[in-house]
């Protein structure tokens, strides 16, 4: 349990506080390349601040500044898009991409009043289909090309907006023993329930379970029942991404779950995926194939009849900044511990003027993590399962995605049978 | 005897509030390493239950400790298997 003061210092995401200090350190997608195909600008919130994200009308380039005109607070959002920079739509004020006022055209060309205004600006670039943005102090670090995010295959994302504190998603991701229960036990229930076929594979109970400190994050390692420390599942494990990313996959999918925080009580929670089955055969890509998957019902009731939407409902049902004054932790929790630790941890770097964990400095082409291939020792039904019982299964690409993966195991086989 | 409360406690409504109040009042206050204030700089303390024992998960923000201080009634000791 933790004292009212420690939840919030832990779970406040606006300027000024430590925790949102710390997370201004990072890069966030925050829109996709289509939402500025038929628009150039579009309002985005982030880390409890509204934004107005740009796209210039020939060079293509991206910026970011804060919705609000310093002049008298009207959105950039429906201002005019130049090539360098943004104009608002209210008296033409100019801004350019480095927050510089350039033009005041009521103010007659008045440069001292000029050089005393100065708009907040980000960083805004484009990786794997998604538009990435920094709002912290400069100079920005590199934006980290996650394997996920750069590698070749299919490339699929879903997205909601959820009502609740990003940080209880990040404690489930060091919570391995959920999976059993609620992607196990209770799905299991379900299935009986309502008559459908819950995976089996979700199912086996963890003998061990182990969290080691890496240079990204966390590094979460199981034993399941039937397993040994010499399966993937422990051997290789996959991790938690400081601060606001988990790396999962196996059977061909390598997926990174990404929690972007909107405020203290809105997350934008993605699943970006990207199927290259060995042996499978695809088409290139222009851009990921993107949706919006569903967690409520008609009624209002969480939708609980596939993982993530397990998922979910806990999350949600924590409710919006979960009371950690009230919670018991045992055992199994010494995950979430380890996690509350790490991000004091990096609070305090921060304060002394240092770079947070996950800093990237030097320019690079990708950043490979670990995470296990083989999964659960279940591959073609953990990636059958994995799209049909996932959040996937909303994706207009699911049978696609399917015939990708029966394919590739078809030509595994066939090789095999061969050899 | 329990110091004086120096935390913001949960509503008197909240069902482990009395409880809270405890748990929060005798868990260590300084790091068992260098003897700093826990509350006060920087460090945090993450209490868990394993059985009777009380974990309390401890990172000292003064000297970066990070280990455990357990609460317990009773040494035990689990054999390995023989």
């Amino acid at each position: 349990m933790l004292t009212v003061e420690q939840n919030e210092e832990l779970t406040r995401v606006g300027p000024g506080t430590p925790m949102g200090e710390l997370l201004r350190r990072y890069w966030y997608p925050i829109a996709f390349e289509q939402d500025f195909d038929t628009v150039p600008t579009k309002t985005v919130r982030l880390l409890g601040e509204n934004w107005t994200l740009f796209k210039t009308p020939k060079g293509g380039r991206y910026g970011i500044a804060a919705e609000a005109c310093p002049h008298r607070n009207a959105s950039l959002t429906y201002g005019v898009v130049h090539e360098d920079g943004i104009r608002c739509g209210y008296h033409g004020w100019k801004w350019d991409f480095d927050g510089n006022c350039v033009e005041q055209p009521a103010e007659a060309d008045n440069e001292n009043f000029r050089t005393r205004v100065k708009q907040k600006v980000g960083k805004a670039e484009v990786m794997g289909g998604m538009v990435w943005v920094y709002v912290g102090p400069s100079p920005a670090p590199e934006l980290p090309r996650f394997d996920v995010f750069v590698m070749d295959g299919v490339k699929d994302v879903g997205h909601a907006t959820l009502p609740c504190n990003w940080l209880q998603i990040m404690e489930n991701s060091v919570d391995p023993h959920h999976v059993e229960w609620l992607h196990g036990y209770y799905f299991e229930f379900l299935g009986q329930t309502e008559g459908f076929d819950a995976p089996k594979a979700f199912q086996k109970k963890h003998l061990r379970t182990g969290f080691e400190e890496m240079e990204w994050g966390i590094l979460k390692r199981r034993v399941l029942e039937g397993g040994s420390e010499e399966n993937d599942d422990w051997k290789v494990g996959h991790p938690l991404v400081f601060p606001f990313y988990m790396r999962v996959g196996g059977a061909g999918i390598d997926q990174m779950q990404i929690r972007v925080p909107i405020d203290d009580t809105t997350t934008w929670k993605l699943f970006y995926s990207n199927h290259a089955p060995e042996a499978g055969v695809w088409e290139p890509q222009d851009r990921p194939v993107v949706y919006e998957y569903r967690w409520r019902d008609e009624q209002g009731r969480f939708i609980t009849d596939y993982i993530e939407g397990q998922d979910i409902m806990a999350w949600v049902s924590q409710g919006p900044i979960t009371d950690r004054t009230q919670e018991h932790l045992g055992r199994s929790d010494a995950g979430v511990a380890m996690l509350r630790k790490m991000f004091k941890e990096n609070m305090r770097k921060v304060a002394a003027g240092e770079d947070p964990l996950g800093t990237v400095r030097e320019k690079h082409d990708i950043i490979p993590l670990p995470c296990e291939r083989d999964k659960f020792g279940a591959e073609r039904e953990f990636a059958e399962a994995f799209i049909t019982m996932g959040s996937m299964r909303y994706s207009p690409n699911k049978q696609a995605l399917l015939d990708l993966h029966a394919d590739a195991w078809a030509r595994r086989e066939g090789a095999k049978a061969k050899a | 005897m329990l110091p004086p409360d120096p935390h913001r406690l949960p509503p008197p409504s909240a069902w482990f509030a009395r409880d809270a109040e405890r748990h929060l009042l005798d868990r260590p206050r300084f790091c068992p390493m260098c003897g700093e204030g826990l509350d006060t700089d920087g460090g945090i303390t993450t209490e868990y239950w394993a059985g009777d024992a009380r974990h309390f998960m401890t990172w000292c923000g003064e000297c970066s400790w990070f280990g455990e201080v357990v609460r317990f009634d009773m040494v035990t000791i689990t054999e390995a298997e023989h």
